[in-house]
């Protein structure tokens, strides 16, 4: 098993998770996160006061797969999160040891 | 023959099939009310059977030991897997010592036959002491009940014990449970609109029930004299009756002590009928809205005690029926409002009799922010539902309705309107949203509920600014026409109420109905249709667009079209989404909707003059205003709308531009033309002429002269050189409100100024040293900031500064002084807080870096 944690703009948000549900991956964690790689921030000025933005809004992903799906999942999200501009984010994969379904402590593969 | 005690092997398969009885006895429609007496009488005797045998094995003395039920089992209600408060009540710490064997066995066999048993043990002199840290304890023995062994022990304690501790507690009690009511009430967001309440704790609950009764209890049972008696038990009864089978059908679905009414739930209950004696078949929407109607019955109940006031010996009928009759012959009072207790009431209960003061009352109610008392709502209640009693001015018309919306709290006014029916008396259309539950994984609460409460959000951003909220209080605290924001989200999820397969063609739809009854103008219906229409627009871009993406911005600007729109609409995404459920609006997307704010906003003030209008392309807008002007010629229009830039449109309805054009047209015979306009809370002054010197500091001058406060101002010119200049400004002391007679004086002397008639100085010398002599109420720096990049032709600069008297014909003096042409000026206020965009050039170019520096170190030497 593996986990993916993929960084992306909000405004893909929507098209990966809809790629996502299409190729049978349901399950995920999201999460309404901040910060920044290469594309730094920027200093924005209303009416007078300057607002300096150095943390981006992103939305993180979080997704744990059984092997053979991991790299459908990392391709579907490559395709639709990418814009091709700085501060289109990253994807990280882990190895999981093991998963339990709380309710019926199942293990393994079938608890996800 | 040795006494044994019945084995669990043969107890515990009696009670499983007495308990399997009631459960079948509940299925087959036995009402809560019996199901409930059926399983109290289970408990009590399997108790009184354990309780005594053991005692008998034991060979122990029935004398100084008691047992009682408390609590919910106390007053015999008892829900299928309700806990069993018990009491072992000792007559000293001895016997206290030696029971402590049986009563384990007791509890230990309770509990494997089934029953849930909370108990606790006292002797009776610890029950004479209150514990302060234990009210729920107290509360609890307040319903206390006999159960089994030494009788007179219970009656030592009831009768001469807890009858003196109990009086002398009841204000420590009363204090504890009004507190720990508010606490509850609190942690449910103190509304019975919960989309999946829990019936037993959140407010409207079978919690606020007993809360009640706890209060009449602790109060002396003070029953307030308006209702009748028999009315209001009944309603309760019905009430209680509903709730508790409710809850019994929870605890048999869910198999515990388990009171969330979920959605899964709902559509069972409503399937089966559940509370309900007619045949009608109802779906899980408008079987929640009884259940919604019932909470309303116990929580307005629990309310009313919660804020217990002094007994009035005439009944509230006798005193409207002499107040209306009186009414006719008597003055009216000044002094129709008091705030007592901090809540507000209405003096003269004569003026009952005119449903104007009633609206008068909530008017003040949102101004002030201080609520109605229950009486006055009781007082309003009552009225409402006789309709024998003469009541004059029933009908509410925009005027009065805007004014309650355009205050700085209206939620405080809406909330009570709505409990009471007036709400849907003003706003028919609301009705389609009452108590409606409409199933997402995201609402917490029904529509009307959720609608109210992006109000009160908005509301609150007047008095604190949290941390989500901090950039947004400025906004709300200068935003203009609240009233149509507010209106907009009363009618923005009414549509789900409606047969629509999309929510936001319903509101439309009922927008349109609404606005003809309140007459609202084209241009008031224009806005908030525009606001239905679009209010999930920002919240949409936010989320799935890329809002640092400048083509985003621009779009996104071009269909908000102008700032005070976007001011509102971002209110309004900024309320919407607050009141999806406590935890909706993040932080995350706070500042996601902030950055497109300003991102959307900057684009305003830095591409006024981009876009320019060319009159052949507009040729709707050219027949608007031709026929709006009866007949002028197509190219005179052309004219007169070639080169303006194209906010000047967007800020101006067809109704304005036609004016324009009439002044425009005068020109001729009159080089300079006014017209002065009042509107909602300030004056508009609007004024045409050929380009000049100074124009815009001569006019600020002469406004300033007149003791006017400027707090909004734009000025364009069209491609022929003529300025249209609009001046929105306060009569800070009421020159022209007292004196209509002295708007003709006003605008000649404007003109008279302009045309170097008059001259301004000797005008603006007393006025300005008075207002300079008055301390700022809050410091704002000035900065001062030069923009080159985001316009082709002109240099922007952007003065912040603290608002004062003349501020802006200093400013515009200092420009005229350096020789700088504006092109567009776009002036604004927040607060004591001045905000002034000019595009300048100077002899048809940008301003030179040098030029810059120059007008900086003036403008800083005026502003200083």
């Amino acid at each position: 098993m593996m986990k993916i944690e993929a960084i992306i703009q909000p405004s893909r948000f929507e098209s990966v998770k809809d790629a996502l549900l299409e190729i049978g991956i349901e399950g995920m964690t999201v999460i309404e996160v901040r910060g920044h790689g290469r594309q730094k921030g920027h200093t924005e000025v209303y009416r007078g006061r300057e607002y300096t933005v150095d943390l981006l809004p992103k939305i993180k992903i979080e997704l744990v797969l059984a092997d053979q799906l991991v790299n459908r999942a990392v391709e579907t999200i490559l395709k639709t999160a990418k814009t091709g501009k700085i501060g289109d984010g990253k994807i990280f994969l882990t190895r999981v040891e093991e998963a339990i379904r709380i309710r019926n402590e199942e293990r393994g593969e079938s608890a996800l | 023959m040795e006494e044994s005690v019945t084995p669990l092997s043969v107890l515990g398969p009696q009670c499983d099939a007495q308990r399997e009885r009631i459960k079948k006895l509940f299925e087959s429609g036995a009402s809560a009310q019996e199901t409930l007496r059926q399983l109290c009488e289970l408990a009590d005797g399997t108790i009184r059977k354990v309780f005594g045998e053991l005692q008998q094995v034991r060979s122990e003395s029935a004398q100084g030991l008691s047992l009682l039920a408390l609590g919910g089992y106390g007053r015999e209600v008892l829900f299928p897997y309700s806990d069993l408060d018990l009491l072992f009540l000792f007559a000293n710490e001895k016997i206290e010592e030696e029971s402590r064997p049986l009563i384990a066995e007791f509890s230990r066999m309770l509990w494997d036959l089934g029953f849930r048993v909370s108990s606790a043990g006292r002797t009776i002199d610890e029950c004479k002491k209150i514990e302060q840290d234990n009210a729920e304890f107290h509360l609890a023995m307040l319903d206390r009940r006999f159960l089994d062994g030494d009788k007179s022990l219970f009656e030592k304690l009831d009768t001469k014990v807890l009858s003196v501790a109990e009086k002398q507690a009841r204000p420590f009690l009363l204090v504890e449970l009004q507190r720990l009511t508010r606490d509850r009430l609190g942690r449910y967001g103190n509304t019975i609109f919960h989309l999946e309440p829990n019936v037993k704790d959140a407010p409207g609950g079978l919690r606020d029930f007993h809360s009640t009764l706890w209060m009449r209890q602790l109060a002396g049972d003070r029953r307030d004299p308006r209702f009748s008696p028999v009315n209001e038990d009944e309603l309760t009864r019905n009430a209680v009756e509903f709730l508790s089978a409710i809850r019994c059908f929870l605890h048999y679905s869910n198999g515990r002590n388990d009171n969330t009414l979920t959605y899964e739930l709902q559509a069972q209950a409503a399937e089966r009928s559940l509370g309900i004696d007619d045949n009608l078949r109802r779906n899980a929407a408008e079987w929640m809205r009884l259940y919604f109607r019932h909470a309303r019955t116990l929580n307005r109940q629990l309310l009313r005690y919660t804020e217990q006031r002094a007994q009035v010996a005439v009944s509230l009928r006798q005193r409207l029926l002499a107040a209306t009759i009186g009414a006719r012959s008597e003055a009216p009072t000044n002094r129709l409002f008091n705030v007592r207790d901090g809540l507000l009431e209405i003096a003269n209960e004569q003026a009952y009799a005119d449903r104007n003061t009633t609206y008068e009352l909530l008017a003040e109610a949102a101004k002030t922010g201080v609520p109605l008392s229950r009486d006055a709502e009781r007082s309003i209640a009552y009225i409402m539902a006789h309709p024998e009693l003469p009541q004059r001015n029933s009908r509410i018309g925009w005027p009065v309705l805007s004014e309650i919306l355009n205050a700085d709290y209206p939620g405080v006014a809406l909330r009570p309107m709505h409990r009471l029916g007036l709400l849907v008396e003003a706003l028919p259309e609301f009705r389609s949203i009452d108590s409606l539950v409409v199933r997402d994984f995201y609402h917490r609460y029904t529509v009307d509920e959720h609608s109210l409460r992006t109000i009160e959000h908005l509301q609150d951003l007047g008095d604190s600014s949290d941390s989500l909220g901090k950039h947004f209080a400025p906004i709300w605290k200068t935003v203009d026409r609240r009233d149509l924001l507010i209106l907009s989200l009363l009618l923005h999820d009414v549509g789900k109420g409606m047969p629509v397969e999309n929510h936001v063609t319903g509101s439309l739809q009922a927008l349109e109905i609404a606005s003809d009854r309140l007459k609202l103008t084209p241009e008031e219906k224009a806005e908030v249709h525009f606001l239905i229409e679009h209010h999930l627009d920002m919240s949409a871009t936010v989320q799935r667009r890329d809002i640092f993406d400048p083509a985003t911005v621009s779009g996104f600007a071009a269909t908000v079209t102008t700032h005070e729109r976007l001011q509102r609409l971002c209110l309004m995404t900024y309320a919407d989404i607050h009141a999806v459920n406590p935890e909706a609006l993040t932080p995350w997307k706070a500042e996601m909707l902030w950055q497109l704010f300003v991102a959307t906003s900057n684009h305003f003030s830095r591409t006024a003059d981009r876009d320019r209008v060319h009159a052949s392309d507009e040729a709707v807008l050219l027949e608007q205003v031709r026929q709006l002007v009866g007949g002028a010629a197509k190219s005179d229009v052309e004219r007169f709308l070639e080169g303006f830039p194209r906010r000047y449109m967007a800020a101006h309805s067809p109704a304005e531009i036609a004016s324009h054009f009439a002044l425009y047209r005068k020109l001729g015979s009159e080089p300079v033309q006014t017209d002065v306009k009042k509107t909602h809370h300030a004056f508009t002054l609007t004024l045409l002429s050929a380009d000049r010197p100074a124009l815009f500091a001569t006019i600020a001058g002469a406004l300033a002269a007149w003791g006017m406060n400027i707090v909004k101002a734009d000025a364009f010119a069209n491609a022929a050189g003529v300025v249209l200049d609009t001046f929105h400004f306060v009569d800070m002391h009421k020159t022209l409100e007292m004196n209509p007679d002295e708007v003709a004086r006003f605008q000649q002397s404007v003109g008279d100024v302009v045309n170097g008639k008059q001259p301004l100085e000797p005008m603006l010398k007393g006025r300005l040293a008075a207002g300079m002599a008055r301390p700022p109420k809050v410091a704002v720096a000035t900065s001062i900031n030069f923009d080159d990049g985001s316009s082709d032709h002109s240099t922007l600069v952007e003065v912040v500064t603290q608002d004062r008297p003349g501020l802006l014909y200093g400013i515009g003096s200092a420009l005229a002084r350096l020789g700088c042409n504006i092109d567009v000026a776009l002036i604004d206020t927040e607060g004591q807080k001045a905000i002034d965009v000019f595009y300048l050039t100077s002899q048809g170019k940008k301003l030179l870096p040098q030029k810059q520096e120059l007008l900086k170190e003036v403008l800083q030497g005026t502003l200083s």
